[in-house]
């Protein structure tokens, strides 16, 4: 029995074949791909833009809320009517808009859409911005008459050229607030100003109106899921 | 089988049998597994699949939405606001209006929820007499019929196949028809309507009549209560409507009269019940039923005597003759010379002293009324009594019949049919109704009907009456069009539209005056002119409130005419011959006569006696079936004459010996989603028993044959569906029998008077020790439900008011089979006693909203969850689907997605979903919520106004339905609340609280007024009153140590 048998002995009795050897390293390298991948899902999952924050569709009337609530400084209940009694804010039927436009712009080409429906009765179909998943009831008079200012959750549309969703909408966002509402709270008589400031630490004043308001913003599964 | 100790309840004969079938379902909670349920393939090819799946779901996230290339992530949506918002009106907010469901001829008043323009819910209209509040299953699954996706969208050509056509071809064609008609005055023309009493219709037709003198107009219903006309017009001269006035009743017996199930007015008559039968109030009334099949009313009696529907003209003479001889009271002259006879044939009937002595002690404050079924004579001979025993005028009232110069249905179609076989109708206009389908046998109207040259057949489906025509046009629904119709009190009620009309329906009044004046008439002007001709008041304030105020039938008490005079035929009866039963007709009590055949709602909802859903059957009583020598499902063939229908039996304890009850409607084979569906084996479909049904005594078949086909039908009924065995024994055959009187709870009045609080000391426990802090629900809202069981009929319309708030999706015959349909609600039916003769306890079950609940103990995702109300909320979005919650449940109420079922519903079909609650997939746990969206929409508006949520100002849908007010629905913290007061009442009681569970629902325990000795079978439990505490000191030790250990 000689060294070079013993050898070649081993050799056919390798347990790995020798391909095996690139296989690992290969697989080493996307197993590492894989874990970036998941990070990047994650980073993407969480991130402002999966939130939609910032989505900005194009409408069918180039309308201003910059001009509209901003310069003109039209109150947001003179469209969003029902915000104080509905679940829904409401998008204002065409009827409003031509309150003012059989006057202003009668004969403007951005406004065509507009006066077509009014006179052929059909709906302007605007893009929604704020879309809730369908198992989410939002109240909108349950918060703006508890002293939610349309700002706190929408932004400055009153600096909005095309309006776009401002905060992520999301139910981790909406427990921050149910459960810590002072921060937001402000006089119901100040929810649709822009630009109210609390007239000392916001957080103690809104302490102070949820002691005089009773505001206990609920945190059960049905306050928002039926 | 064993003699049955009378104070065990049982829900089935397969339950007292403990057969393995009951067991399976008991053991076995959730079916799964099955079979046929799996896909075909084999393990390889499963693999293959889910790869390739799992690969191709991988690529379709790499590619941008198709409706939003721009931004991968949602679907773009749009809102489409009003151009022109009408007044009074806010996107989101649902708003009601009055409207009308007219069947067999009677307005059911009701109000529809409409959501941005289609309504999704029908509930009664409160302010309406005939309503009060209450909706029965009919008009509450009416909003689904409107939806139905195999309803006939336009008119169409039906000789030489199905051609669609529009409206002005056939304006035109029947203008054509009508001209020549109008030479000879009409005498060819005829018209068959279904039974309506719409003033603006008749007011058409009167036009009509005058424009065509000869013309004839029938009118045809296969249910009807003619029997009820044509006993009064022998008794006082002219056709008179009783109408009943319950509430001030203190004795009432019926003959074969389901007044609180089948009866036009049966809405009223459950809230006059109810209030009747109040075990607190001065007198709670006493109910004895005598009937061949166990009808709704029947179940609700303290004493029901089963008797073959022929031998009921027996027990009404004999009772007459009782009350004449043994009670000295003054019938007519007339009836005198057949009292003897009557006294002897009624002699092996022994009640009837007893219902003598009865209504003899309570003249002036009893009833006795007389169902559709029985003959002419006895509604004769019962007017006659309510008047010698002064009832009539207090306990009931007649109106002159609001169409007393008709002829009779039956005649009607008849006559009609022998016409048009004979050539004699040349033009013939069928506004609704199916005839073909259901007109009795012998009439062959089927044959007769292709005769006719020109006809045309107004009905919302292509159903086998269109298809015999030569033309289907399509009906208006309800909800679409203006319409009248008159309530059974005769209250004027409108119908107004409630959603755009879907289809080019027209009504029957619509379609008459646009025939005869050569442009569209629309509904709404017609019942305009009606309203302004009869000077009737202010037209927007009717239709806003719905009906007219005031405008019910005048009653009076006429006098008996004197001219009838019965004779010993009318109350003979002989026994079918051996081997032979009788038959009874009946209207189903889900689909009616057969025209919410297509109603996924209404066939699923189990029967209120049998629990049989998608199917009907022969209902057999046992005693009769062991002679025959058949069992549940078997076929049957019954003969008679040369009908025969093949039918399998259902074994119906109660059931009259040697009769047997049909009921009507099922086997249609019209419609082809129906079909499909019926091949699929997901529904059942039924027998169609009309082809066995004569014109001469159109309810009811003397003597038929019997024998066994030797075929078997799978019948699907939910009777021992969700039993609640008893945890300790749940493998001993007694663990039923002595779970159940801890759950339903009843006891005699006189055991009641003498001992209140018999509820509360049925069941005995240690004192009740909590594993878990407990949460304190002593400020705010505490929301809490009780259920009165003694006002309980256990008619059911809850469970569909349930279905249309809550979403919830109807399974299908085969999936109910495995225990898996949907209801939130369900109404479980006891049997007691004998079988021959059993008692039935009726007991809404729903979510008790556990303080302690079981399953949000189990929940490993925590999608079951309390709130600070005390709701056990469900969140479907959190919800995995391990039904560990559903195991857990001691009540048995969780309801599991085993499919999705809303994915293939039709678009239509989708419009009904109420937005306020969510639709649940495949996969997902669902249960009673207390209607929680409902209990917000009255919540956030009153905090918005800063004011405090009134009693009763929160309704669930179940109670909102309820005819009998028997549930009641508030917040517990409120002392004044109407539920805190029935939950401390001397009758109320909470099951299954020897778990721990704190159930927010109480029971009110069932009261019955059997009087006459009978009712002291019923265990009270005083023998307990004394050992409270004391005696439980070894189990409490016991107990705390179990938890300590």
């Amino acid at each position: 029995m000689n060294v070079s048998d013993d050898i070649s002995r081993a050799k056919r009795k390798a347990v790995f074949p020798p391909w095996l050897d690139i296989t690992v390293k290969v697989g080493g390298v996307l197993a590492g791909l894989g874990a970036l991948y998941v990070v990047f899902l994650l980073y993407y999952g969480i991130s402002p833009q999966a939130m939609d924050i910032g989505y900005q569709p194009e409408q069918p009337v180039p309308y201003s809320h910059a001009l509209h609530a901003g310069q003109l400084g039209l109150d947001c209940r003179y469209c969003h009517n029902t915000v104080e009694r509905s679940a829904f804010a409401s998008i204002p039927p065409t009827q409003t808009c031509m309150n003012c436009h059989t006057a202003i712009w009668p004969e403007s080409e951005k406004l065509l859409p507009v006066r077509e429906s009014y006179s052929t009765g059909m709906p302007v179909e605007w893009v929604r911005v704020h879309d809730l998943p369908d198992f989410v009831y939002f109240n909108h008079s349950a918060h703006v008459t508890r002293g939610i200012g349309c700002v706190t959750c929408h932004g400055r549309v009153d600096q909005m050229e095309t309006v776009y969703q401002n905060a992520p909408l999301s139910m981790a966002w909406c427990l921050d607030c149910h459960r810590a509402p002072e921060k937001n709270l402000r006089p119901v008589s100040e929810v649709t100003n822009m630009t109210w400031v609390a007239p000392k630490d916001p957080k103690a004043y809104g302490a102070e109106l949820a002691a005089a308001f009773d505001i206990n913003p609920p945190q059960d599964c049905s306050t928002c899921h039926r | 089988m064993p003699p049955v100790d009378p104070k065990t309840y049982w829900r089935s004969l397969e339950e007292l049998g403990d057969t393995e079938a009951f067991r399976r379902h008991e053991d076995n909670e959730f079916a799964e597994l099955l079979p046929e349920d799996l896909p075909a393939g084999s393990r390889r090819r499963f693999l293959q699949l889910m790869g390739a799946s799992l690969a191709l779901a991988g690529v379709s996230g790499c590619v941008p939405h198709p409706n939003n290339p721009t931004w991968p992530r949602w679907p773009k949506t749009k809102i489409l606001p009003h151009a022109y918002r009408p007044d009074g009106t806010d996107p989101g907010k649902p708003q009601y209006y009055a409207t009308t469901f007219e069947m067999n001829g009677v307005a059911k008043p009701v109000l529809a929820k409409s959501y941005d323009g289609r309504p999704i819910k029908i509930e009664g209209n409160p302010e309406h007499p005939a309503s009060r509040g209450g909706a029965d299953a009919f008009a509450q699954a009416s909003v689904l019929g409107m939806y139905d996706p195999t309803r006939s969208t336009g008119p169409a050509r039906m000789s030489g196949g199905e051609t669609a056509a529009p409206w002005s071809d056939f304006l035109g064609d029947a203008r054509q028809v009508l001209r020549v008609a109008e030479r000879n005055g009409g005498e060819n023309l005829r018209i068959l309507a279904e039974a309506s009493s719409s003033p603006s219709l008749a007011r058409v037709r009167a036009e009509w009549q005058q424009r065509f003198p000869r013309m004839k107009w029938y009118e045809w219903e296969p249910v009807s209560r003619d029997a009820e006309r044509d006993g009064t017009r022998l008794a006082f001269g002219r056709p008179m409507r009783p109408l009943y006035a319950l509430d001030r009743a203190q004795v009432i017996v019926s003959l074969e009269d389901d007044f609180l199930g089948e009866h036009p007015n049966a809405m009223v008559h459950t809230r006059d019940f109810a209030h009747a039968r109040n075990p607190d109030g001065a007198h709670m009334c006493r109910l004895f039923a005598v009937e061949s099949f166990f009808s709704l009313t029947g179940s609700n009696a303290d004493s029901r005597h089963p008797v073959p529907s022929g031998a009921v003209t027996q027990v009404a003479f004999a009772v007459a003759a009782a009350l004449a001889n043994e009670h000295h009271v003054e019938l007519p002259a007339e009836l005198s010379p057949v009292l003897s006879a009557a006294a002897q044939h009624g002699a092996h009937h022994p009640f009837v002293s007893r219902l003598a002595e009865e209504l003899a002690g309570a003249r002036g404050q009893g009833l006795i009324c007389a169902g559709p079924s029985q003959p002419a004579s006895v509604h004769a001979l019962v007017a006659a009594l309510n008047v010698a025993l002064g009832n009539a005028g207090t306990t009931v009232s007649y109106a002159a019949d609001p169409a007393g110069d008709r002829a009779g249905h039956v005649a009607s179609i008849r006559e009609l049919a022998r016409d048009m076989g004979a050539g004699q109708v040349k033009a013939l206009f069928l506004l609704g109704g199916n005839p073909v389908f259901d007109a009795p046998a012998d009439v062959e109207f089927g044959d007769a009907l292709p005769h006719v040259e020109f006809s045309a057949h107004l009905s919302p489906y292509r159903d086998e009456t269109s298809q015999k025509c030569k033309w289907h046009l399509p009906r208006a629904h309800t909800f679409e069009a203006w319409s009248d119709s008159r309530s059974w009190d005769g209250t004027w009620t409108f119908a107004q539209p409630i959603i755009e009309p879907l289809y080019e329906g027209r009504t029957p009044a619509e379609l008459l005056a646009s025939l005869a004046a050569d442009r569209a008439v629309t509904g709404r002007e017609l019942v305009e002119a009606t309203f302004t001709a009869a000077g009737a008041g202010n037209w927007r304030a009717s239709v806003h409130d719905g009906f007219v105020k005031g405008s019910a039938y005048a009653t009076s008490v006429p006098a008996l005419a004197g001219s009838w005079r019965p004779t010993t035929a009318d109350f003979t009866w002989t026994e079918p011959s051996a081997g032979a039963c009788e038959v009874v007709f009946r209207p189903d009590a889900k689909i009616w006569d057969g025209r919410f055949y297509s109603n996924p709602w209404l066939q699923e909802l189990p029967d209120p006696m049998t629990k049989l859903t998608w199917d009907n059957a022969a209902l057999v009583d046992p005693a009769t079936a062991r002679d025959l020598g058949v069992g549940m499902g078997d076929m049957i063939r019954l003969t008679a004459g040369n009908h025969t229908v093949d039918v399998p039996v259902y074994l119906m304890p109660g059931q009259a010996r040697r009769s047997i009850a049909l009921p009507l409607g099922y086997g249609r084979g019209f419609s082809r989603r129906m079909s499909e569906r019926g091949r699929e084996g997901k529904q059942g479909g039924g027998f169609d028993v009309y082809p066995f049904r004569g014109s001469e005594t159109p309810w009811r078949v003397a003597s038929a044959t019997v024998a066994r086909t030797g075929g078997h039908y799978a019948l699907v009924t939910t009777q021992d569906h969700h039993a609640i065995p008893n945890v300790d024994n749940a493998m001993q055959a007694s663990g039923q029998a002595q779970r159940l009187p801890e759950l339903y709870r009843e006891a005699s009045l006189e055991d009641y008077k003498h001992h209140p609080e018999f509820a509360k000391h049925k069941v005995h426990h240690p004192p009740l020790v909590s594993l878990w802090t407990e949460h304190d629900y002593e400020t705010g809202h505490k929301w809490g439900m009780a259920i009165d069981l003694s006002a309980c009929t256990g008619c059911s319309a809850c469970v569909i008011a349930c279905q249309a708030e809550n979403n919830i999706q109807p399974v299908g015959k085969k999936e109910v089979s495995h225990g898996r349909e949907m209801h939130w609600i369900r109404v479980d039916r006891y049997f007691s006693g004998d079988i021959e003769n059993p008692k039935v306890a009726h007991q809404p079950i729903t979510c008790h909203q556990c303080e302690n609940a079981p399953c949000e103990q189990v929940c490993p995702v925590a999608a079951t969850i309390h709130s600070a109300e005390g709701l056990n909320d469900m969140v479907y979005n959190r919800c995995v689907g391990t039904r560990y919650c559903s195991n857990n449940c001691p009540y048995k109420v969780r309801r599991f997605n085993y499919f999705n079922n809303t994915r293939h519903l039709p678009a239509v079909m989708k419009m009904a979903q109420n937005p306020d609650v969510t639709v649940r997939s495949r996969g997902v746990m669902e249960k009673c919520t207390y209607c929680v969206q409902r209990i917000k929409a009255v919540t956030i508006p009153a905090r918005n106004d800063r004011r405090a949520v009134r009693d009763g100002e929160i309704v669930p849908a179940c109670a909102q339905s309820c005819p009998a007010e028997a549930i009641v629905f508030g917040d517990l913290n409120d002392p004044k609340s109407r539920v805190r007061k029935a939950h401390d009442h001397d009758r109320a009681y909470a099951m299954l609280a020897e778990l721990n569970v704190k159930p927010r629902t109480r029971f009110l325990a069932k009261v019955r007024n059997p009087g006459g000795g009978a009712g002291h079978g019923v265990d009270h439990g005083n023998d307990h009153g004394a050992d409270h505490g004391g005696g439980h000191a070894a189990s409490t030790a016991a107990a705390s140590t179990g938890v300590n250990g």
